[in-house]
């Protein structure tokens, strides 16, 4: 019996099924994306869902991670403790993630890392923050305190001879730290902090202390509240009060910036992303973000352009071990770098990355202006003790 | 490159003013939560329930505020907007849920509390999760006295003296404020009189609804627009009605003295303790008289 030609329709078959669809071969790879869908977080969370759809539709159109389909599952985590726990053991323990990247506020943040340990799953967090969360799954590829108050408090007492600065924040670990930071920064350089104050993450009436701001009489404001709303009432209630003290501001992204215009006029802020950024990475970026999500499109900005990076980073990482294995993926995460919107990225320092800060200052559209540029400036101890 | 900003607020801002400053907080203060808590009094008075819906009416009138901005109409019409829209709510859940649970009120707890997330819920799908931006009838500071104060807020003691004018004219010189009052003096008696009480609970649900929903519409210019807008008020709220009773006079006074105390104690201790001081005082306050405020 000849068995030639059935043999050359398998070869066919086979072959067809390969060229049809390269990316059919495995289980796909199911990234996790817990985020601030509702609460302090409400106002970045859909561009930073916008950001990782466009990373995981280009590499499935590129035929994925070694061949194999990626896959997003978001989750809602309520920009909250609570909510964390109940969206990271919703995606590790039940959709079986291969692993967390996402932008959320520390408290999810803090509140998901036991999870993720429990889990043992790659852990990217995107955010910028208050710097020094170490652990054995984590890594960070958003800006910390080292890289986001020098610019903006040298420029205040260097350009603008601001001595006196009152800092005000929302009450929990990112706005704490980022002020202990900024305190120790301003001390350092000579100014004066003349106040300190902090409100509930979700207070809605600033009115004392911005009273207490006119008492003090501060040259220049640092405020650190939660990215989203709380930005939002206090700058608003700060303009209405008639204050002209300078505002630097550590947590307001570009997009929160835009929306709220003439009242966040003259803020300074310090970030590695802007969607001014004049490089054809950068504007080839913004371009297949417009086509791709069309009148849905949300503009990336400084919290969401680092998840888009992670994921790539993240790519990268697991084409080096050949695999999604934790431990081997962990180890090849420090040695990966990604070119993109940002510059070019790798989380070598410690678990965190190095990056090119932008200091920019909002204009009267909303538009953020760069004023100046720092080149890849160090994150600084974040983690000196190897977990 | 850029112009170096004045480092010195062009007016001055001594520190003698200290006091006009703090006299001003704690009067705007009094004014937020005498609008913010007008309505729930109002139903609470007649129907002797506390309308955990609150939360829910307060944002559904921050969102006709902003639906008065993409309609691009004066900021200034968004308010009676939503006063109607308020009370055309209150009418249609008075009658379909409200108007079968007056003999359950620990039912009605739970029935208008899940309206209040049924109705934030409904706001969130519609018109998304995120922080939005309405057009206001009043943005910026003004000199008052030699201070410089946000004059939105200086508004917000005029809207809360409409209020209390509003209420007294309504229970003092209408037909409709007579019966109410004899509802909430003895409504089996009221009844037995012709007084037809459940015309008065609608109206009342109603009315207080509309209060309700105006002042989220009211508020939004102090601060950002979410669907959960209300939700940090109610609390305050919910402490300030208990302690003023069902007598609108008696909240103004819990407004002042209240507010006052947690303006004082936010700007001499810090901000985190002032948020305690409403609940912590009124629940002290109900410990040692458990009239609180309430003047009879």
């Amino acid at each position: 019996m000849n068995r030639k030609p059935f043999q050359l329709l398998t070869g066919a078959i086979v072959a067809a099924a390969l060229a049809g669809s390269a990316i059919a071969q495995g289980d796909p790879i199911v990234i996790g994306v817990p985020t601030g869908l509702s609460g302090a977080n409400s106002t970045v969370a859909p561009a930073v869902v916008q950001s990782s759809e466009l990373a995981v539709a280009e590499i499935n159109a590129e035929g994925g991670i070694l061949g194999r389909e990626v896959r997003l599952e978001v989750a809602d985590d309520e920009s909250s403790a609570a909510g964390a726990q109940r969206a990271f053991d919703d995606l590790i323990f039940d959709r079986n993630v291969d692993a967390i990247i996402s932008m959320e506020t520390s408290a999810a943040r803090n509140a998901g890392l036991p999870i993720v340990e429990r889990g043992q799953v790659p852990y990217i967090y995107t955010s910028l923050y208050e710097g020094q969360s170490c652990n054995q799954y984590l890594y960070a590829n958003g800006a910390v305190p080292q890289q986001m108050v020098g610019p903006i408090v040298d420029q205040f007492m260097n350009n603008d001879g601001a001595k006196r600065f009152f800092l005000v924040g929302s009450d929990y670990a990112f706005g704490r730290g980022m002020l202990e930071f900024t305190r120790n920064y301003i001390e350092q350089a000579g100014g004066e902090v003349v106040a300190e104050e902090y409100q509930p993450i979700n207070a809605t009436d600033w009115t004392t202390v911005i009273t207490q701001m006119r008492r003090s009489q501060p040259d220049a404001v640092i405020m650190s509240t939660a990215g989203g709303a709380p930005n939002v009432t206090l700058q608003r209630q700060y303009k209405a009060a008639g204050m002209e003290a300078l505002v630097g501001n550590l947590s307001v992204d570009e997009l929160t910036a835009q929306a709220m215009g003439e009242d966040a006029e003259g803020i300074y802020i310090s970030a590695s992303y802007l969607t001014q950024i004049d490089t054809d990475r950068n504007r080839d970026f913004l371009a297949r973000m417009k086509e791709k999500f069309g009148d849905d499109y949300r503009m990336p900005n400084d919290l969401s352009a680092p998840q888009y990076d992670a994921i790539y980073l993240y790519k990268a990482a697991i084409e080096m071990a050949g695999t999604t294995d934790t431990d081997a993926v962990i180890d090849a995460l420090d040695d990966v770098s990604f070119t993109g919107p940002r510059g070019t990225v790798q989380m070598n320092h410690q678990r965190h990355a190095p990056l090119t800060m932008r200091l920019g200052r909002v204009q009267a559209d909303g538009s953020v202006e760069v004023v100046e540029v720092f080149e890849n400036v160090n994150p600084g101890d974040q983690c000196p003790d190897p977990s | 490159m850029y112009p170096a900003p004045r480092l010195l607020p062009a007016v001055s801002n001594h520190a003698g003013h200290a006091m006009i400053y703090l006299v001003l907080d704690a009067v705007t203060t009094a004014a937020i939560l005498f609008v913010i808590t007008s309505g729930l009094l109002i139903i609470f008075g007649v129907m002797k329930i506390i309308n955990f819906a609150h939360a829910g009416f307060l944002t559904v009138g921050g969102y006709v505020a902003l639906v008065a901005t993409d309609l691009e109409i004066n900021p200034w019409l968004g308010f009676p907007l939503a006063l109607i829209v308020g009370v055309a709510l209150g009418i249609v859940i008075e009658r379909l849920i409200l108007r079968y649970l007056y003999d359950r009120p620990l039912d009605a707890i739970l029935a208008t509390w899940g309206l209040g997330i049924i109705m934030i819920q409904l706001v969130t799908i519609y018109f998304g999760r995120e922080v939005q931006f309405t057009d206001r009838p009043i943005s910026g500071a003004v000199d008052i006295i030699g201070a410089v104060y946000s004059e939105y807020r200086l508004w917000m003691i005029a809207f809360a003296l409409a209020f209390a004018a509003a209420m007294w004219a309504l229970q003092h010189g209408t037909r409709l404020g007579l019966q109410t009052r004899a509802v909430i003096m003895n409504e089996p008696l009221a009844r037995s009189l012709g007084i037809n009480s459940v015309k008065v609970r609608l109206i009342t649900f109603a009315f207080g609804a509309g209060l309700a929903c105006l002042a989220g519409a009211l508020i939004v210019p102090l601060s950002s627009l979410n669907p959960n807008l209300g939700i940090p008020w109610l609390v305050s709220a919910f402490m300030l009605v208990l302690v003023a009773g069902n007598s609108f006079a008696s909240l103004g006074l819990a407004c002042v003295v209240l507010g006052t105390a947690q303006v004082v104690i936010s700007t001499y201790t810090n901000p985190v303790i002032g948020n305690l001081t409403l609940p912590v005082l009124g629940a002290l306050l109900l410990r040692i008289r458990p009239k609180g405020f309430a003047l009879e």
